[in-house]
């Protein structure tokens, strides 16, 4: 393996790119991802919050105490993973972090890895998804990508800009990829817009160091209430408002996720006042 | 192999290593530095956190290559007070995560010399301690001053 | 003088008789209370070195040479290898030596669980053996897999023979009884999940095997390694001097000292095996689950008149049929009572002793069901205990029981949960607790200590034993300088190698303190009682200060030498407690917070008070993940582990941890030994689950059946009790 590491954003081409190196590094040591060439993009990718723009370079440990910022990214990357995780890392790479459903890190042939099936929903799925999980039960594990979009955040990547609503898409028979990133494509910079109001709730197992169950993000954004949710679907789930939860699919052992989702959106709601 | 030049504890190290090699193998089975110890190899459970430039890291998924900063084990925080308000406040049973537990608790308190309860729970979470320590091990971190 | 008995010798709630040779026990106990050294707070002997990262724990030592293996393990949880070629793995850069089946002891063809060892590779480094591991060409045929406990006691599958016990009438009880409460509670499987994995150095020197391992019992693997490898004892040399969490789990050598061994021997080389942490959570053992059927009935005085219990211990493909049972006959005084106890034997990786092994379990189901009698009598379940207090076990006198003490310095406690109530509002539901403990802990003979001084007035004590985290040097430092006199810092103690000390109890079973504790005592009171000769023939007084009396003995040393002497005949010893548990439930999520615990123990004599409470806190929190958050999960179709990791496999963080509040009655057992000191390891986990289960019942009135206590498990615990309460309201009027 191969170990480049760019100064200039003109020096990329190809491989596989890592920051922090909190996904990639045991991806890469449990064979779910190999790598001919790593690229250590920390030289590239901007770091630090200047007015309502924060470089996706920039720690999850630092967001943590950053005044800057909304209340419901401050406190999604808060509750995220362990202080060292948060000190590892980026912004940019907890958006495109994959799921934790124990089927697909231990490299069962599940459909996300290209197979026919999904494990998880005849087999133990008591952490997944209660919405759009026909194809593939996994939830997605970003709290700060909740609250991202629950603020209405912009991408800047070194080929495009896009909301980061739209860096998701639910994974199908024909693509199992779970963002739009192309190759290559590489996460900049987040733009905030002008926030009222925000919180982020989020349930764990444990009190500290734990994915979410279910976590909600709400903020006022431009007169629109917006909400997001984090642990229950295949990717950041957007909801227009608490009534959506009554279309929710869970599966069996998923039931319980609904009244704890309710619970918090409500509450959340209610703290952005 | 592939040159890797690092500082560690204040000693700066040139060393031939293959790229991809965890800084926790170098520290332990190149420079022969075994206080920081490796117990579950994929960063989740923090008996191999060791500082960079004085910012808590997991060293088992940090690739050794990758590493800019002065990096700061174990061994190097002989010295620290901490060490004496662990050993005094019974913060240690079987020890294993305990080199890990006191490389975040400096930086803690390197950061905020006076932590609330609820500081040390929130910096201290990504340590785990089969042993059930922790009581003791906020008890010696409230007090390490002393 | 020496003496041959036979005698029964308990291991974690198992018992066998035994012959051995026990030497007399002449000293009389200290009285009650702090002493000069014992009894008083101390700080660990090898604190620093363990602080400092300079302790040396197995996975620290780096022989000469030494190669690393790596074990392929089965993905199919019932299997039969129909052919395997080691070749391809042989083939590979760094590659010295590849074992298949039955080349080493552990090494199987015929697999009951997914995980379980097939074939070992060794090579220059750990990712060469994997990759060889990986090359290795293997056609398996699969078999019938049966993962459902129940499903295995139906077609009488077990690990061992049915438990049956019954004294009284139950029937007859049950059929008589003013109140009967009935439920089912299952309890999960959960992971010891020990720092540092299993592991093992072995090292062939002549026809002397080296065994460095990370081990609760050096003679134990001595012994068990020597047999397997039909070798004399005295050959395998067993070193342990540090080692990283054990918790049950390592109370013996496993695959992985003898597929090192082997290696070790094709190769010439020291060979390292040692678990990656997903090996461990698969093959290192685990907590059984269990199913438990239980009833019980009482007149309506309280007076508990029946216990019928059928348990089924999820055992697994190996392992025992621990105790479920065990709190249920012994805890109370019961006049009528019927068990049955089944080990299913199911494709699911083998269960290991862990911490109390069947009485957490057991004690769960068991105090879960009291307090559900005391909610159907209306009455308090304090009061309820204590009307049913056993005076004995099973008939047989206790050597001592502080239990009832226990119970009176829990009524502050107790007595909060009025104040508790009060802080509830509409989301969060505050409650308050209480369960009794019930175990062993009494140690054993035999095991022996020897002490040296040197003209410097320092002593060392020497055996060969292990400190598994506990504080057991430090215990036993205190012992020796209480004995000696001497100060606290001018007593070593030199431990964790068979070829350099006698032999020594497994530290398992708290039952480090309670056998260790008199040899070491024996052995210091003998080097005093020479040291006291010597001063007289000094013409100094017979209690002169030891530096005083020995310092013109230049090279010459003092030895003494001591033996654990025998438990008292036809007594039990057991220990006791109680935990008393205050917990918030966030109704609407089906949030559990533990807020506070008080846990009051009775274990005779109290060594180190500061190391004692350490011992608590830590049976407490480990408690507590097994309570909310620790779940063994198996893909119900492979078997296969699927938390075997631990971002997947939950335990407690330090944020997790409520206020613990921990005493001792600290009265030393006046039948047991020369210290009247029992272990302490076991007894803190055993009743907080119950407790915890019991305070929840209290804000809520949900009964809880089923641990982990999850929010899943809690919502529908909620649900349950409003439907109940709903049935059982009286119509709107």
């Amino acid at each position: 393996m191969e170990l480049r590491r760019p100064s200039d954003l003109a020096e990329l081409d190809g491989g596989v790119f890592v920051h922090g190196g909190t996904e990639v590094v045991p991806l890469l040591n449990d064979g779910l991802l190999s790598a001919e060439t790593l690229v250590d993009v920390r030289g590239v990718v901007p770091r630090g919050v200047h007015d309502g723009v924060i470089g996706a370079g920039t720690t999850l440990g630092e967001l943590e105490v950053e005044p800057g910022i909304p209340d419901a990214l401050r406190e999604a990357c808060r509750l995220a993973a362990s202080p060292q995780l948060r000190n590892m890392g980026s912004l940019g790479g907890n958006l495109l972090q994959a799921t934790r459903c124990w089927y697909w890190r231990l490299g069962y042939n599940c459909r996300l890895h290209g197979g026919d099936r999904c494990h998880a929903r005849e087999g133990e799925h008591r952490e997944h998804a209660i919405f759009a999980n026909d194809f593939c039960a996994s939830a997605h594990p970003s709290d700060v990508a909740a609250a991202l979009i629950a603020l209405g955040a912009r991408l800047r990547t070194n080929r495009r800009e896009l909301a980061v609503e739209e860096l998701y898409r639910l994974p199908d028979e024909a693509d199992r990829r779970t963002t739009t990133l192309e190759n290559g494509e590489l996460i900049l910079e987040v733009e905030l817009r002008e926030v009222e109001a925000s919180a982020y709730l989020k349930s764990m197992d444990r009190k500290a160091w734990s994915f979410p169950q279910v976590g909600v993000a709400v903020a006022k954004v431009g007169g629109e209430t917006r909400i997001a949710l984090a642990g229950v679907a295949p990717i950041p789930w957007r909801i227009d408002g608490i009534e959506a939860l009554d279309a929710a699919t869970p599966l069996p052992r998923t039931e319980w996720k609904l009244p704890v989702a309710r619970a918090f959106v409500r509450r959340a709601l209610a703290q952005l006042g | 192999m592939s040159e890797l030049r690092l500082t560690v504890n204040g000693e700066e190290h040139v060393l031939d290593v293959a790229v991809g090699t965890s800084l926790a193998s170098v520290l332990r089975d190149r420079l022969g530095l075994t206080g920081t110890k490796i117990a579950c190899a994929e960063g989740h459970c923090g008996a191999c956190t060791v500082q960079v430039d004085g910012v808590p890291r997991l060293s088992c998924i940090t690739l050794a290559h990758t590493v800019d900063g002065e990096v700061t084990t174990i061994e190097g925080l002989r010295d620290h007070k901490l060490i004496d308000a662990f050993v005094r406040t019974d913060a240690v049973q079987c020890g294993f995560c305990t080199p890990g537990q006191v490389v975040s608790a400096a930086a803690l308190v390197a950061a905020n010399p006076d932590p609330t309860r609820d500081e040390i729970k929130h910096a201290m979470a990504g340590n785990i301690c089969r042993c059930g320590t922790y009581p003791k091990i906020e008890e010696a971190i409230l007090t390490w001053q002393d | 003088m020496a003496r041959l008995i036979r005698t029964e010798k308990e291991v974690e709630g198992r018992f066998e008789e035994v012959w051995i040779v026990v030497e007399e026990d002449p000293l009389e106990q200290w009285p009650e209370g702090p002493r000069e050294v014992v009894g008083k707070p101390a700080t660990r002997k090898s604190g620093p070195e363990r602080v400092r990262g300079e302790a040396r724990y197995t996975t620290d030592i780096r022989l000469a040479g030494m190669l690393q293996a790596a074990i392929l393990r089965s993905p199919y949880a019932h299997a039969r290898v129909k052919s395997i070629d080691l070749a391809p793995a042989l083939a590979l850069p760094g590659v010295r030596a590849a074992i298949g089946p039955g080349e080493a002891h552990g090494l199987s063809d015929e697999i009951g669980y997914s995980g379980a060892a097939v074939a070992a590779v060794a090579a220059d480094t750990f990712r060469q053996a994997q990759a060889a591991i990986d090359a290795i060409a293997i056609e398996w045929e699969e078999l019938e897999v049966v993962l459902d406990p129940d499903e295995a006691v139906r077609r009488e599958q077990f690990t061992a023979d049915p438990r049956r016990y019954e004294r009284g009438d139950v029937e007859k009880a049950l059929a008589q009884a003013d109140v009967v409460v009935e439920a089912t509670f299952r309890t999960q499987s959960v992971l010891h999940n020990s720092m540092e994995t299993h592991q093992a150095i072995c090292e062939w020197v002549g026809d002397t095997l080296n065994v460095y391992i990370s081990t609760q019992f050096i003679w134990g693997v001595r012994d068990a390694v020597a047999e397997t490898l039909e070798m004399p004892a005295d050959k395998v040399r067993v070193v342990c001097e540090f080692m990283g969490g054990g918790f049950g789990s390592k109370n013996g050598p496993d695959e992985y000292t003898f597929v090192a061994a082997e290696l070790a021997k094709r190769t010439g080389r020291p060979v390292r095996a040692a678990l990656t942490r997903r090996e461990e959570s698969t093959a290192a053992g685990n907590r059984n689950a269990t199913i438990q059927r239980l009833r019980a009935a009482a007149r309506s005085d309280g007076t508990i008149v029946a216990f019928d219990g059928e348990f089924t211990n999820a055992v697994g493909w190996t392992g025992w049929n621990a105790s479920t049972e065990g709190p249920m006959k012994m805890l109370y005084d019961c006049e009528n009572v019927r068990t049955v106890t089944y080990g299913a034997k199911i494709n699911t990786p083998p269960m290991k002793a862990f911490r109390a092994p069947g009485f957490v379990e057991g004690t769960f189901g068991l105090e879960c069901l009291v307090d559900a009698l005391a909610a159907k009598l209306d009455m308090d379940p304090l009061e309820l205990r204590r009307r049913n207090y056993a005076a004995t076990n099973e008939g047989t006198p206790i050597s001592s029981k502080e239990l009832e003490e226990c119970y009176r310095r829990a009524e502050p406690h107790w007595e909060r949960r009025h104040e508790v109530h009060s802080r509830s509002d509409a989301v969060w539901k505050r409650g308050v607790g209480m369960a009794s403990q019930i175990w062993y802990g009494g140690g054993g003979p035999p095991s022996y200590a020897w002490v040296r001084i040197g003209s410097d007035g320092r002593a060392t004590v020497i055996t060969a034993m292990q400190d598994i985290g506990t504080g057991t040097r430090t215990a036993m430092a205190q012992i020796a300088a209480e004995e000696l006199r001497l100060p606290l810092d001018r007593v070593d103690v030199v431990l964790g190698d068979s070829a350099r000390g006698p032999y020594a109890s497994i530290s398992a079973g708290s039952s480090t303190v309670p056998s260790m504790g008199p040899a070491v005592r024996a052995a210091a009171a003998d080097a005093r009682e020479q040291i006291e000769d010597i001063a007289e023939q000094r013409g100094l007084p017979r209690d002169a200060p030891v530096h005083e009396v020995v310092d013109l003995l230049e090279d010459a040393q003092i030895l003494g030498k001591g033996a654990r002497g025998p438990n008292p005949t036809g007594m039990s010893v057991l220990t006791f407690g109680v935990h008393v548990v205050e917990v918030a439930v966030d109704v609407e999520t089906g949030e559990v917070v533990v807020e506070r615990v008080a846990a009051i123990h009775d274990v005779g004599r109290i060594i180190n008070p500061l190391g004692a409470s350490s011992q608590v806190e830590g049976g407490i929190i480990q408690g507590i993940g097994h309570t909310l958050s620790e779940d063994r999960l198996l893909d119900p179709e492979t078997g296969r582990v699927l938390t075997s990791t631990l971002d997947s496999y939950r335990m407690p963080t330090i944020a997790d941890v409520p206020e613990i509040v921990c005493e001792f009655v600290d009265k030393p057992d006046t039948h047991l030994t020369n210290l009247g000191a029992k272990g302490l390891g076991e007894p803190p986990i055993v009743p907080i689950s119950a407790a915890i289960a019991n305070a929840i019942r209290d804000a809520t009135g949900a009964e809880i059946h089923e641990l982990p206590i999850s929010r899943e498990e809690m919502l529908r615990a909620l649900e349950a009790a409003k439907r109940k309460e709903k049935r059982g309201a009286p119509a709107a009027v």
